[in-house]
């Protein structure tokens, strides 16, 4: 079917609410707090550092008003570090490095300790579990993050880096190293469909594709599956129907 | 399957072995002989669409018109070679709606060995379809003949995946906006 625009979402509009993400900052001139439809900014007093959107502090930065504070991750040793494991370390060679943890979630540390979330509230009093998105995972000062704990990739990792080194990499440490390093992560990282630790970028990127195997693969199989259906209707029928049939097939790919 | 989608009319319209077993008058146009009757036991190749409404009377159980056998693309000789290696295999020469055929065909005979070999054919695939379009050699590097044999939802896979890894580059600014 002829669609004028192509199907999900394209590049551009991941970065552009990438540039939703907290960064910290520090600033060259005064500024009074702005009301801003995403919250209150607080005032910027020189050389206090304060946490703002990417796309102001971007705009800040492009009028020399301020400097961006690259996000813990966002330097040559960390970043080292993640491609290390996800190239070397026998359990995610086949997979993505682990995402950032939870507040409240355990390091990966201290295994086996049961996660404790910590709830938040809202300005109304309505309980709610932060989420990748809404967590400070690109600030200097990343609260929450023990630093015992590894680095690891925030969800919007591709988009962050991208426009880091195209608008600031003045404030980043020796940023020709970093772009080597954030090139070179996506090669490594292909190695097979993991659930966890996948970039928004890296979803978008792999959106068309994945649907349209997974998809074809079901039509394929419908008429496999439409067997094992009525058969299961069938024992139950019968009221011989055995739990232990209902186990789910598991597609795993290998790419 | 949209009523208007275009592939799904193509995958329709491909041909399938049927034999008749009734005698039609005045239906030897289908043959090459106009004016002439169809014998029974006469082999045609008949459209997907068509050779199923002629062998619908089998379900209903009166005397059915024709008897379908498996489409050439499907036989035992491909199987087998796709069983050895599916990507050695020119899917777009055996049919250019491959899949979109074995599904068809599979609504219309149980085959259970057929969707397996299916299933572990298009996973092998897809995943040499995914290499190939990231590679940006691939389309005329040694991966040609391959993305020649191509089916149609595979070239369509294909160009998802390229299309996005292209779009990926002009966004952080390796590749120009053409």
């Amino acid at each position: 079917m002829a669609f004028p625009l192509p199907r999900g979402i394209t590049p551009s509009e991941i970065g552009f609410l990438a540039e939703m993400e907290m960064v910290t900052v520090v600033p060259r001139q005064r500024l009074e707090g702005l009301e801003l439809l995403g919250g209150p900014i607080e005032p910027l007093v020189p050389p206090r550092r304060a946490s703002l959107p990417l796309w102001l502090a971007l705009l800040l930065k492009r009028q020399r008003r301020a400097n961006i504070m690259p996000p813990s991750w966002l330097h040559p040793e960390p970043l080292n570090l993640i491609l290390e494991v996800e190239s070397q370390h026998p359990d995610y060679r086949d997979a993505f490095s682990p995402p950032p943890p939870l507040p409240g979630q355990p390091s990966i540390r201290d295994d086996g300790l049961a996660p404790t979330a910590r709830p938040q509230y809202t300005p109304d009093g309505n309980r709610y579990y932060a989420s990748p998105p809404f967590l400070p995972q690109n600030t200097a000062q990343t609260e929450g993050f023990s630093s015992r704990d590894p680095p690891a990739l925030p969800f919007h990792w591709v988009e962050m880096g991208n426009m880091l080194l195209e608008s600031a990499s003045d404030d980043l440490v020796e940023p020709d190293q970093i772009r080597r390093l954030l090139k070179d992560l996506p090669a490594t990282g292909g190695g097979g469909v993991a659930l966890t630790g996948v970039g928004a970028m890296e979803v978008g990127e792999e959106r068309g594709f994945l649907t349209g195997v997974v998809d074809n693969l079901r039509k394929i199989g419908a008429s496999k599956e439409q067997a094992r259906r009525e058969q299961m209707a069938e024992q139950r029928a019968n009221g011989a129907y055995d739990g232990a049939q209902d186990e789910e097939e598991e597609d795993y790919m290998e790419f | 399957m949209s009523y208007y989608d275009v592939d799904s009319i193509l995958t329709d319209a491909q041909k399938l072995p049927c034999t008749f077993e009734l005698e039609v008058p005045g239906l030897g146009i289908l043959e090459g002989n106009p004016g002439e009757d169809i014998k029974p036991g006469t082999r045609i190749d008949l459209p997907l669409w068509l050779g199923e409404m002629l062998s619908i009377g089998a379900r209903l159980g009166t005397s059915r018109l024709v008897t379908l056998d498996m489409p050439s693309a499907l036989s035992e000789r491909v199987m087998n070679a796709l069983k050895a290696d599916p990507r050695t295999v020119d899917l777009r020469s055996l049919a250019p709606h491959f899949y979109s055929l074995g599904e068809r065909i599979l609504e219309l005979f149980e085959e259970e060995e057929l969707v397996d070999v299916l299933m572990e054919t298009f996973k092998k695939r897809a995943a040499e379809v995914s290499d190939q379009a990231h590679n940006p050699r691939g389309a005329v590097g040694d991966g040609v003949d391959f993305l020649r044999g191509l089916d149609e939802t595979e070239r369509q896979l294909f160009r998802a995946a390229h299309d996005r890894a292209k779009e990926m580059r002009v966004w952080s600014g390796e590749a120009k906006r053409k």
